[in-house]
């Protein structure tokens, strides 16, 4: 049997594990396994040491959230508190909007500017960073996203005009990132049967710092008045808390993490035969799968929107009801804030509603759920009372991040073989929609800001469309049924497709028969009187959210 | 169906709470600026120097009386003066706008000083707050009643805004401090990354040496 395995540093094993529906491996492993727990450990050391129960290669079987073992909880915690801080970061001027602009004597275009460059960055820091973790490792690919780009977030105390503004908002967006590094991280450290939920969990309550930040600024800018600064300076103080943030986090992900379960990268020996796939060979499959570019749009019209409003809801809910900054800051941090149960709400619908009519469903979750979250958004723009704006906000908030949620769903079914790359491509769709969306309705005095609210909404709506456009030969799409061919309906004809007849004959794609297996359940009731023989197919929890 | 009856309650409920909110709130934004009374009072507002103004040093010498064609002076209770914005900052600044609604007017967001109406002429001497962003402006004194309800104002400036208009330059906010405190803690990030980086690669090259 030909070996089948993803040495780490191979192209595209970064994202591996990203979506709850493939093995990771951190080393090299014999292919005629039927699961990662019959392999034979190549590693004498005793499982005992662990504080999790682990299997053959050392990756966590159980989740406890509650817990700090080293490596693997510890890595997990590590790993999402760097998103956290980040996302922290990246949407910290917008709730000090209304002091900046007049310290800096900003005009609306140039405020919905910033906005636009602060989302840019990390479409291509996050193509990177895939790279990066596999050349160095997750814990320096964290800690140097954290600590490079620290500096750019103490330099808002040199900023005094526009253009400096824009600039340090763009630099200070690559750290958005750490959104890989921290799913990489718990993919190499938890077993393929619970990544699902624990990168839901990791990325979710990364988002949610988007909304934390809406909160923390006017306060820390408010205790720094009360200490006795003027506003100009206060504002340009408060920088320092996210600043000192991402330097502490990435001292304690040198000193406490752990790259792999068994120890860090540099002092570990690769082994066994490797057989990397070719990056051309990922890509160009990725990029002849129309599907890929589908979900980018999609994606961008949920994350997107969801970006885009953690940059302007503060200043739009401080200038339209006359509030106080720290109040309309705590209204904004409850929108970033509903990522804590919205997301997982969102990725867990997409499972159950794969369990009674798979895949087909998932799609129509993620169409209702897309929807709903633009149908409230229009609302939210029209809303002229406080209740209401707040009650509108409220479930589109629901609506658009459980979208996320649910778009994961789909994600790890478009492709086996360029599972990482289009899941990362998907993660860029969404600073994409952020940065087109700010650029349309945010940026000009074109539109009031309630009416590009609502311009959005509409906008989302029609993308969302797209979804009906979603088709899998072997489940169906939204409005169609499975092809009725005998040949393409069967799954392990759509993932064996990915691969040449030379490939096939090498036996390299018996990583994808094997997932084509394990995804019948995708075909809803119907499977179960398929009388299959049931692999591990990890059910429970939600795939990865960006 | 008992869950969905309890969701449709508690949804009309919410939607009878926010209609409630509607209706208080419309009441008390009908008061609009151009039914105050033009020109009652007779402002000017003279900058210490010059040209442009420095915030947080300069001053403008600002006074303020009854002017002869003022009708609804028994009405007449504070004074309240603010500094306006003119035209030429508002433009692109949606947060700056000249609504007629006055509880919406976002045009003289700055306080000067509040006193309680004289019939004598008043003077005061304002210095220009820190806070106040750069600009072009104008002084408005509000002549406001018992209720609290604005009932006339007089101005520094003519109506379409043109005229005694006067500039001001904000403080730029920077300290050399803080700039020193921001380039030190670069450097430390910077720094304690390498050295980490340095030091892990040099302890595997003799770890695999051994």
């Amino acid at each position: 049997m030909a070996h089948h395995n993803e040495d780490e540093g191979s192209i595209g094993t970064s994202m591996h594990g990203v979506t709850a529906r493939e093995q990771v491996f951190s080393f090299s492993v014999q292919g005629e396994d039927d699961g990662p727990s019959s392999h034979t450990a190549r590693f004498d050391d005793p499982t005992a040491k662990f504080a999790l129960p682990v299997d053959s290669e050392h990756r966590a079987t159980a989740f406890k959230p509650f817990s700090f073992a080293k490596p693997h909880m510890t890595a997990f915690h590590l790993g999402w508190i760097s998103f956290f801080t980040c996302f922290i970061s990246t949407f910290a001027a917008a709730p000090l909007v209304p002091i900046i602009r007049d310290n800096l004597d900003l005009t609306k275009s140039d405020i919905g500017n910033a906005g636009v460059a602060s989302v840019s960055g990390a479409i291509f820091s996050r193509l990177a960073m895939g790279a990066v973790c596999d050349l160095l490792g997750a814990r320096y690919g964290t800690a140097f996203l954290l600590m490079l780009s620290a500096p750019t977030v103490f330099s808002m105390s040199f900023v005094s005009d526009a253009g400096g503004y824009l600039s340090v908002r763009f630099m200070i967006g690559f750290c958005l990132a750490t959104f890989v590094s921290c799913q990489y991280w718990t993919s190499v450290m938890f077993n393929g049967k619970i990544i699902g939920l624990v990168n839901g969990c990791a990325g979710g309550w990364g988002d949610m710092g988007g909304g934390v930040t809406q909160l923390l600024m006017p306060m820390v800018f408010h205790v720094i008045k009360l200490a006795g600064a003027t506003p100009f300076t206060a504002w340009r103080i408060a920088f320092f808390i996210p600043g000192f943030l991402q330097v502490i986090m990435g001292i304690l992900v040198l000193t406490l993490g752990q790259d792999l379960p068994d120890g860090n990268l540099s002092t570990l020996q690769k082994r066994g035969e490797v057989s990397k796939d070719k990056f051309t060979k990922v890509f160009w499959y990725a990029v002849l799968n129309y599907r890929t570019y589908v979900l980018f749009l999609l994606y961008g019209f949920c994350m997107g929107i969801e970006m885009t409003i953690n940059n302007v809801i503060s200043e739009y809910f401080f200038d339209r009801f006359q509030l106080e900054l720290h109040t309309a800051g705590m209204i904004a941090a409850s929108f970033g804030m509903a990522n804590f149960f919205a997301r997982p709400l969102g990725g867990y619908a997409s499972d159950i509603s794969a369990r009674f009519f798979g895949m087909r469903g998932r799609l129509w979750t993620l169409w209702i759920l897309q929807t709903s979250g633009g149908i409230f958004c229009v609302w939210l723009g029209r809303a002229t009372s406080l209740p209401i704006a707040i009650l509108s906000m409220m479930l589109f908030s629901v609506g658009v991040q459980a979208a996320c949620g649910a778009i994961f769903g789909i994600v790890p079914f478009v492709s086996r073989r360029s599972l990482g790359l289009i899941s990362g491509l998907t993660g860029a769709g969404g600073n994409f929609g952020s940065g087109l969306t700010q650029l349309i309705f945010f940026s000009s005095s074109r539109f009031h800001t309630a009416d590009g609210l609502s311009l959005m909404g509409i906008m989302g709506m029609i993308f969302t469309l797209l979804v009906a456009f979603i088709h899998f030969p072997q489940w169906g799409s939204m409005f169609f049924g499975p092809t009725s061919d005998e040949r393409k309906s069967k799954e392990e004809h759509y993932y064996a497709a990915e691969w040449t007849e030379e490939e096939k004959r090498q036996g390299l794609h018996e990583g994808s028969l094997k997932f084509a297996e394990n995804c019948r359940s995708e075909r809803g009731r119907k499977a179960a009187s398929d009388g299959f023989s049931h692999s591990t197919p990890p059910e429970n929890g939600n795939p990865a959210h960006v | 169906s008992r869950i969905s009856m309890a969701i449709h309650k508690s949804l009309f409920a919410s939607l009878l709470i926010c209609l409630l909110f509607q209706i208080s709130h419309g009441a008390t934004k009908e008061r609009l600026f151009s039914d105050l009374e033009k020109g009652a009072l007779e402002v000017t507002a003279k900058p210490s120097r010059e040209s442009v103004l420095d915030a947080g040093i300069d001053k403008l010498s600002i006074t303020w009386k009854l002017s002869s064609t003022a009708t609804k002076e028994a009405e007449f209770t504070t004074i309240k003066v603010k500094l306006c914005y003119a035209p030429v900052s508002q433009v692109d600044r949606p947060w700056r706008k000249t609504e007629n609604e006055l509880f919406k007017d976002k045009s003289c967001p700055h306080k000067i000083i509040t006193r309680a109406y004289d019939k004598s002429p008043q003077s005061f001497e304002y210095t220009l707050e820190r806070d106040i962003p750069t600009g072009t402006y104008f002084v408005r004194a509000y002549a406001v009643d018992a209720k609290d309800h604005e009932v006339a104002f007089g101005q520094s400036t003519d109506e379409a805004k043109s005229t005694n208009l006067f500039s001001v330059q904000a403080i730029s906010g920077r300290h050399k401090s803080l700039d020193i405190a921001s380039v030190c803690f670069s450097v430390f990030s910077v720094l304690a990354l390498l050295v980490f980086f340095v030091n892990e690669k040099r302890k595997a090259k003799i770890e695999q040496s051994k």
